[in-house]
């Protein structure tokens, strides 16, 4: 299982592969890449603290550079194998279906994990060194390192969830990277309109259903911060605490692993 | 996680001869409206088994119901002792599978995925490049190994499918197809192939065939499947078994011998240019040779018949003799 993970990864980031997938992979993490740099990039030239982006808010500048990663990759790491229908082969090993399924996960996990969590530790250092009281800085803002590893972490999860799980259900690339896109969009831009038109007392259920937001509440979260803070926000006319954002995002993520397990399961070779 | 170190498992594969390499108690498969495969009941030996029937009759169904890739609808079966559907992962570790279709990705090479195969059934980065070299070296794959494989003739790739399948050291080959769309050539390769590789290498073969020329050639069992049913399970000597029938072809004139023998109470039969001469005993081989001496004749062949494959599925006795037809 552990082979069939590396596997994976090293697929992903297109070593091994073509090297149009190796340019899709690595420009989509120096697109992520920019937003960490302009921050330094401000810090070091001011002399002051500046934050340009407050960590709990990263989220939201590079989610559609995450939902594109996701609808570009996943068809590819999982559709592949049942095109070429090399399943058969790796079934008719000694690998359970259910180790294929979290070998393919967890690779796209870690790789979208690679995207948030190397960026954002980047403009934490950064910050921390521009400061200038570096020790001060550091004591007053270390418990944001292990809330961008949870938020990152369920973020992943939950992406990685949706792109595997939409993927292993057909062999065609295409109608995969395009019904990832619509489920990102469609099921923000539907939940948004229920939002808006319901009222905040019944619609703000509909906001479950909406990757973005979900993120954006688990965030906020883990970061602290109750999102019933920024009042321009919907998240604060829903009026939901943050955690359940979070147990949310958890759910959704294992409801689609267990789609993905399912799948793999009935499908003869 | 499957715990795939050997040493460590409880449970092991059992061929002794003794003990039947492969058992199916009513096994059945049903699809929506097809009966795929109808309360099989089969003991196999080690050996090179061969499964012969038309396309559709079941055959894959079956190899694919023992690797534990399709579930059974009913009834059960076993590999080397192993229950395929409870002990399936246990067993496929000994397990080797050469599916009849495509399915080799196009821009790995040959060494990167066969090292990849060995390596999910467990073996260790080195370990498997090493078993990797040894296995394409013996299919007989050499500096193609290091191109991709969209690029490689049919012939290639059915080798790669062969290595794949015995890259981890398996016990029980199971091969669905192998000489699928290979030209006269690359069929003769394969087949010594697979007689090697059940011979020399110890290996039991299970090889399913739509043509009874290569079963005949490779097997030493054969188990026919029609229509899902289970036709029959011999071993090839007794369908082939030796006929009492002589065939003589001489160089002068053959009524004569013919005439010579009927003299001496044997039955002999002229067809054509040939005499079809029934054999008892070996009696009939002297008064041959004594016909031929003192008729002046040129003994040019004497064969004994044997029965071939075909007409035990098709119609008729016919006798068959290599290279001869007699009309």
């Amino acid at each position: 299982m552990w082979a069939l993970y590396l596997h994976g990864l090293r697929g992903i980031f297109g070593i091994g592969r073509s090297t149009w997938a190796k340019i899709t992979a690595f420009g989509i993490l120096g697109i992520a890449l920019i937003p960490a740099v302009v921050q330094l990039g401000v810090a070091a030239l001011s002399p002051e603290d500046v934050e340009v982006i407050a960590p709990e808010d990263y989220y939201q500048t590079i989610e559609p550079l995450l939902a594109i990663f996701c609808a570009l990759v996943a068809p590819d790491l999982v559709g592949r194998d049942q095109r070429t229908q090399t399943l058969s082969l790796y079934f008719s090993r000694a690998l359970r279906r259910e180790d294929y399924a979290f070998a393919r996960y967890g690779a796209f996990v870690t790789s979208i994990l690679v995207l948030t969590v190397v960026p954002q530790m980047l403009m934490y250092v950064g910050n921390v060194a521009a400061a200038t009281d570096v020790w001060g800085a550091v004591r007053d803002t270390w418990q944001d390192i292990p809330a961008i590893l949870a938020s990152a972490f369920l973020l992943s999860v939950l992406v990685a969830g949706i792109g595997v799980a939409v993927s292993s259900q057909t062999t065609r690339r295409s109608y995969a990277t395009v019904t990832i896109v619509a489920v990102f969009v469609l099921a923000t831009g539907i939940s948004t309109a229920i939002f808006e038109s319901a009222g905040p007392d019944d619609g703000r259920y509909a906001l479950l259903f909406s990757p973005f937001h979900v993120v954006r509440g688990m965030t906020l979260w883990v970061f602290g911060v109750s999102p019933v803070i920024h009042e321009e926000d919907q998240l604060y006319e829903a009026g939901f605490n943050g955690i359940v954002y979070a147990i949310d995002a958890v759910v959704v993520s294992l409801a689609c692993l267990a789609l993905v397990v399912r799948r793999y399961r009935s499908v003869s070779a | 996680m499957t715990s795939l170190s050997r040493d460590a498992d409880a449970a092991q594969p059992a061929a002794t001869p003794a003990a039947p390499l492969i058992v199916a108690k009513g096994l059945t498969k049903r699809y929506a409206k097809v009966i795929a495969l109808d309360q099989f009941d089969l003991e196999l030996g080690a050996g090179i088994i061969g499964l012969v029937g038309a396309n559709g009759a079941g055959k894959s169904t079956f190899i694919k119901l023992l690797l534990g890739l399709i579930e059974p609808t009913s009834g059960s079966a076993q590999m080397m002792g192993l229950d395929v559907t409870r002990q399936g992962t246990t067993l496929r570790q000994f397990v080797g599978y050469m599916p009849e279709h495509d399915c080799l990705p196009g821009d790995a090479t040959a060494t990167e995925f066969v090292s990849h195969m060995a390596q999910i059934s467990g073996l260790p980065g080195a370990a498997a490049r090493e078993r990797t070299a040894e296995t394409l070296r013996h299919v007989g794959l050499f500096e193609a190994r290091y191109r991709p494989i969209g690029g490689y003739s049919t012939g290639m790739k059915q080798r790669v499918k062969l290595a794949q399948a015995l890259v981890h050291d398996p016990r029980l080959v199971l091969l669905d197809e192998p000489t699928n769309g290979l030209d006269p050539q690359g069929r003769d390769e394969m087949l010594t192939l697979i007689q090697r590789i059940g011979t020399e290498f110890g290996v039991a073969v299970i090889l399913s065939s739509h043509l009874l020329s290569e079963i005949e050639r490779v097997c030493d069992h054969l188990v026919e499947i029609e229509g899902g049913r289970l036709v029959r399970s011999s071993p090839m000597a007794e369908l082939t078994a030796a006929t009492s029938i002589l065939l003589v072809e001489v160089d002068g004139e053959v009524e004569a011998l013919a005439g010579y023998l009927r003299d001496r109470e044997f039955s002999a039969k002229v067809n054509g240019r040939y005499l079809l001469i029934e054999r008892d005993g070996d009696a009939v081989l002297d008064a041959i040779r004594d016909g031929v001496v003192e008729l002046d004749l040129g003994l040019v062949r004497m064969e004994q018949g044997r029965r071939r494959l075909e007409e035990l599925f098709g119609a008729g006795q016919e006798v068959e003799f290599e290279g001869v037809r007699p009309d």
